[in-house]
């Protein structure tokens, strides 16, 4: 995972991304909470200028509803004269600084000759008629809307021109007599001291605007929007659904405080890049905005953050020093005693151990290196010792191995001038000194013996068995020319002296060579095959006989055949049926039936019992494909001639 | 502000002559070049044939193509120093026309037949609006699908000249509604107050998509489509200034209508000036707004590229003529059935 490299490396570079991320995340989450507490404080402090400002245009307004109100009960209860009605108008204007203007026009749906109007003028108030010129009065939006609805109504912001003048709303209370209009009395407030009131507002680099009903800006600090633009107009311009939207909800009463892209910039944002809270004025039923750039908002917490992460990335690079030295503390003493361990390793056990005081980690560990040392030359010491002893006892085993090999006969053919028969064996021991072993020999001019035997285990005690067996053999053949009682007098002799319990298998066979009979006897070994010449190969019959110095007076059956000229028999031990290949199959008998079955109906391929011999070994080693031999592997064939 | 503080004394000095010497250059060589200039097409040479032309409205996009014909020198080019006077509420076209206050007026063919039948002494000079933008819509929320629904409804109409059209339109479908008299704003349908109004699809429809009312809420019935759209906009002087002066008759409408094609090449740059006229008259729109008037007024004056239209721009077909008048007579808003002749020749000595 890591490249390979000092600890103190990989300890800093571990180090240094841990604290980097909780750092990172310590200061990311600070922005984020702080961000987020910001914007809610934010966006409630926002909603309380908002709701203050809206109070107090409301307090406007509904103050200049409720003069309009009392005059119209006024004018409704009393008959005045249209001097009278004019000056009670600017009484009231007097009263009343928030009034820009009233007028009073009584007399039901056809117009009355005076409509008295008055209004603050830049020297003081004026009066007038309306009734009188060319004002369009009877289609005048503050006039229609509450004769046609009965019911008092603000009318939408209009540059009034003929009247005040001025842009301005109207309030317009109608007079209602037996459910017929009756009149009409209004008081107007000039929408300049709302431009006014919002320029005033703390706001900072924010604003606040103001749409009336229909979404018109009655005040914006873009002052080419008032009373120009409306909202939807402006999304109609920008193309942005999601502004009229907005707008939509704004005019309709809403309230809310959303993530808004400020269109009165030149430059638009292609993501929000403030926020817009908005309430509606419930009287008039204008709405206000406030509009605040995040960025604004979000100064402060940028500068926390950016402080935050100085201090926390000077720490940082202060904690890595610390954590470079500490680490270099340990790896300095670990280095030394590395280049110890280097020299010990190659074999310098008397070079000196630094002596490393304070009593940690480090300094037991080289206090271990000093005894480990100590040991290491005492176990050396030990080792060349048993070394030598045991190398004593493998040239031991070596030479029993020579000698095993030595006993047999290893000449072939090993009577040349011999034409009635052909014999040839071989013996491939196993690893260790095994118990195998065969041996021929003359008994007289025309009596032949021939045995193959296998001393029960291994090594230097199987090798000794078969020595006494092979020795017990020639001594007691000399005397008893029958095989049965060779191996009788075989198994009471070995019994005999059996101290070790050991035992061996043994197949012995005497053949008459001028005559081609052949007696055997069988001490528990494997049975023979008998090759006569162009027949399948038939296993000899089973004795009675067992194993060879386990118990003294046993009696062992013996078997006769007779050869006829190019008969072969073949003799083996359980080195060959019983080799095993890598997955732990046997090679069987059966096998090496079949393969004995092929080579003789063969041509004269295997003429010789040579050839016969290394064949048969041959298909053994290539069924065991490279398993280790395990047993000895013993081949005699005797073929008559 | 900032830099002040690093000069002071001398070093202010050097770099303040560069500047005023720069300063100067600048002046004396933006004098050469106006001088050598060609002189700006508005302005009047000595000979130039002083003619006022008042507006029968507001200043906006309705106007468009004779505010280029001035801005681009179409008139003057023609020895005419025309002056554009804006209209609006309480400006009457035919009374300022009798009373000598412009020589040439634009007025709606209803508004032009209705003056005369009043005793204006007026004549057409040029047909410029060739169809009709009259609509009445109705909201679709109260259950407004048909004319037929609004039988007994409030419906705000104008008072003037559209107000013949629509008495026809209501009487042929024998509808009867409760009427009530409309500004120029759209407040009475926006507050709830009718059920219906009359609008022109070049304008208040406009203007109440941009009062926030989706095309959805609204029922739109075209008088055209029910035989009562009217060409409108057209050219008028009295029938004794044509009398003395044909020729300027002739030139002006000549003048207006290469303003129209101007305009209509040049759709951009007729908008920008629109939107001048609009702010120095203080009146209160938009230029959403006036795009909108000018995209939808403009195939009525000049037709678009490959579009086959039943009239040639500036000429008031004696068919439509004829069907207006018919239909003004019959809702008794003229008295007198005025012949085609009378209309766009003048009352000569020569009719007995």
């Amino acid at each position: 995972m890591f490249p390979r490299r000092s600890i103190a490396g990989r300890l800093v570079l571990l180090l240094g991304i841990g604290v980097g991320c909780i750092l990172a995340a310590v200061v990311g989450y600070g922005w984020r909470a702080s961000r987020d507490l910001l914007e809610a404080e934010t966006k409630e402090r926002i909603l309380a200028v908002a709701a203050a400002t809206v109070a107090r245009i409301d307090a406007v307004t509904s103050g200049v509803e409720k003069v309009v109100r009392e005059t119209a009960l006024l004018m409704d209860r009393f008959p005045l004269t249209a001097e009278e009605k004019a000056m009670l108008l600017e009484d009231k204007l007097r009263l009343h600084g928030e009034l820009f203007g009233m007028a009073a026009s009584l007399g039901g749906t056809a117009l009355p000759g005076t409509v008295p109007y008055v209004y603050r003028g830049p020297g003081g108030l004026v009066r007038t008629d309306l009734a009188s010129g060319a004002y369009p009065m009877q289609i005048m939006d503050w006039y229609t809307i509450p004769r046609e609805l009965l019911r008092s109504a603000w009318s939408e912001p209009y540059f009034d021109e003929g009247g005040g003048n001025a842009v301005m709303a109207t309030y317009s209370v109608p007079l209602v007599k037996e459910l017929a209009f009756a009149g009409i009395v209004t008081g107007d407030i000039s929408l300049e001291w709302l431009t006014e009131l919002l320029g005033t507002l703390p706001l900072g680099s924010g604003y606040a605007f103001l749409l009336s009903r229909n979404g018109t800006f009655i005040s914006h600090p873009v002052r080419d929007f008032i009373m120009n633009e409306t909202v939807f107009s402006i999304a109609e311009t920008l193309g942005e659904p999601s502004l009229r939207e907005l707008g939509k909800h704004m005019v309709r009463g809403g309230s809310g405080f959303v993530p808004f892209r400020d269109f009165s910039k030149k430059e638009r944002d292609a993501t929000p890049s403030h926020w817009l809270a908005f309430l509606p004025v419930p009287s008039t039923g204008w709405s206000l905005g406030i509009v605040l750039g995040k960025e604004d908002v979000l100064a402060p917490v940028a500068a926390l953050s950016s402080i935050q992460l100085g201090l926390g990335g000077a720490g940082f690079l202060l904690m890595l020093g610390l954590v470079l030295f500490v680490a270099r503390t340990i790896t300095d003493p670990l280095k030394r005693l590395e280049g110890v361990a280097g020299k010990i390793a190659r074999g310098d056990l008397d070079v000196p151990v630094p002596d490393l005081s304070g009593g940690d980690e480090v300094a037991s560990l080289a206090e271990s290196f000093t005894r480990m040392q100590a040991d290491l030359r005492t176990y050396l010491a030990k080792l060349a010792a048993t070394t030598a002893a045991k190398e004593r006892i493998e040239s031991e085993l070596r030479i029993a191995h020579t000698i095993q090999m030595e006993l047999v006969p290893k000449t072939f053919p090993p009577f040349p001038d011999r034409k009635e028969f052909d014999i040839f064996a071989l013996l491939d021991p196993a690893r260790e000194v095994g118990g195998d072993f065969y041996d021929f020999f003359f008994l007289d001019e025309t009596h032949f013996c021939f045995v193959v035997g296998d001393v029960s285990g291994k090594g230097i005690p199987a090798a000794l068995f078969m020595a006494v067996t092979r020795t017990f053999v020639k001594a007691i053949a000399k005397n008893a020319s029958a095989p049965g009682e060779i191996l009788a007098r075989l198994n009471d002799a070995l019994a005999e002296q059996n101290e070790s319990c050991m035992f061996v298998t043994l197949f012995c066979a005497v053949a008459d060579l001028s005559t081609g009979e052949c007696a055997f006897a069988n001490g528990g070994h494997n049975l023979p095959f008998l090759l006569r010449r162009g027949m399948a190969p038939e296993r000899l019959p089973r004795l009675a006989g067992c194993l060879l110095g386990a118990m003294e007076g046993r009696h062992f059956e013996e078997g006769h055949l007779c050869f006829g000229r190019g008969d072969r028999l073949f003799l083996y031990t359980d080195g060959v049926s019983e080799a095993m290949n890598e997955a732990g199959a046997f090679y069987s008998e059966a096998r090496l039936e079949a393969e004995l079955a092929r080579c003789a109906a063969a041509d004269d391929r295997f003429a010789n019992v040579r050839s016969l011999a290394m064949e048969i070994r041959t298909t053994v080693d290539r069924f065991a494909a490279g398993a280790e031999q395990a047993d000895d592997v013993t081949i005699l064939v005797f073929e008559f001639r | 502000m900032a830099a002040g503080r690093f000069f002071s004394g001398r070093a202010i000095l050097l770099p303040f002559l560069l500047l005023s010497l720069s300063l100067l250059a600048g002046i004396f060589l933006s004098a050469c070049e106006a001088g050598s200039q060609e002189p700006d097409p508005r302005a009047p040479g000595p000979d130039a044939l002083s003619v006022r032309l008042l507006l029968q409205w507001n200043h906006q996009a309705q106007f468009a193509g004779i505010y280029m014909a001035f801005e681009k020198g179409f008139y003057l080019r023609r020895g005419l120093d025309v002056r554009i006077l804006g209209g609006g509420p309480g400006k009457s076209v035919p009374e300022a026309l009798r009373r000598g206050e412009a020589e040439f007026g634009t007025m709606f063919l209803t508004a032009a037949l209705e003056a005369l039948d009043k005793g204006t002494p007026l004549v057409h000079t040029a047909q410029i609006v060739n169809g009709s933008s009259l609509l009445l819509i109705g909201r679709a929320n109260r259950g407004i699908r048909t004319p037929e629904d609004l039988r007994g409804l409030r419906v705000s109409l104008w008072g003037d000249a559209f107000h013949g059209a629509y008495l026809a339109f209501f009487r042929s479908l024998g509808v009867t509604v409760r009427e009530v008299l409309q500004n120029w704003s759209v407040n009475l349908f926006l507050r709830g107050v009718v059920d219906a109004c009359a609008a022109m699809d070049y304008n208040e429809y406009h203007m109440l998509l941009q009062a926030g009312m989706e095309p959805g809420d609204l029922s739109l019935f075209r008088l055209g489509d029910y035989g009562f759209g009217f060409p409108e906009d057209g050219l008028y002087c009295l029938a004794s200034y044509r009398e003395a002066s044909p020729r300027v008759c002739r030139d002006l409408v000549e003048a207006t209508l290469e303003g129209w094609r101007y305009a209509a090449a040049h759709p951009e740059e007729a908008l920008d000036v629109v939107m001048r006229y609009v702010r120095e008259a203080h009146v209160p729109t938009n230029r959403a707004h006036m795009a909108w008037m000018f995209r939808n007024i403009l195939p009525d004056i000049v037709p678009s590229e490959g579009a086959e239209v039943p009239w040639r721009p500036g000429v008031l077909s004696r068919e439509d003529f004829e069907r207006t008048r018919d239909v003004l007579l019959q809702e008794k808003v003229i008295r007198r059935n005025i012949p085609y002749e009378e209309f766009t020749e003048g009352a000569s000595p020569r009719v007995p």
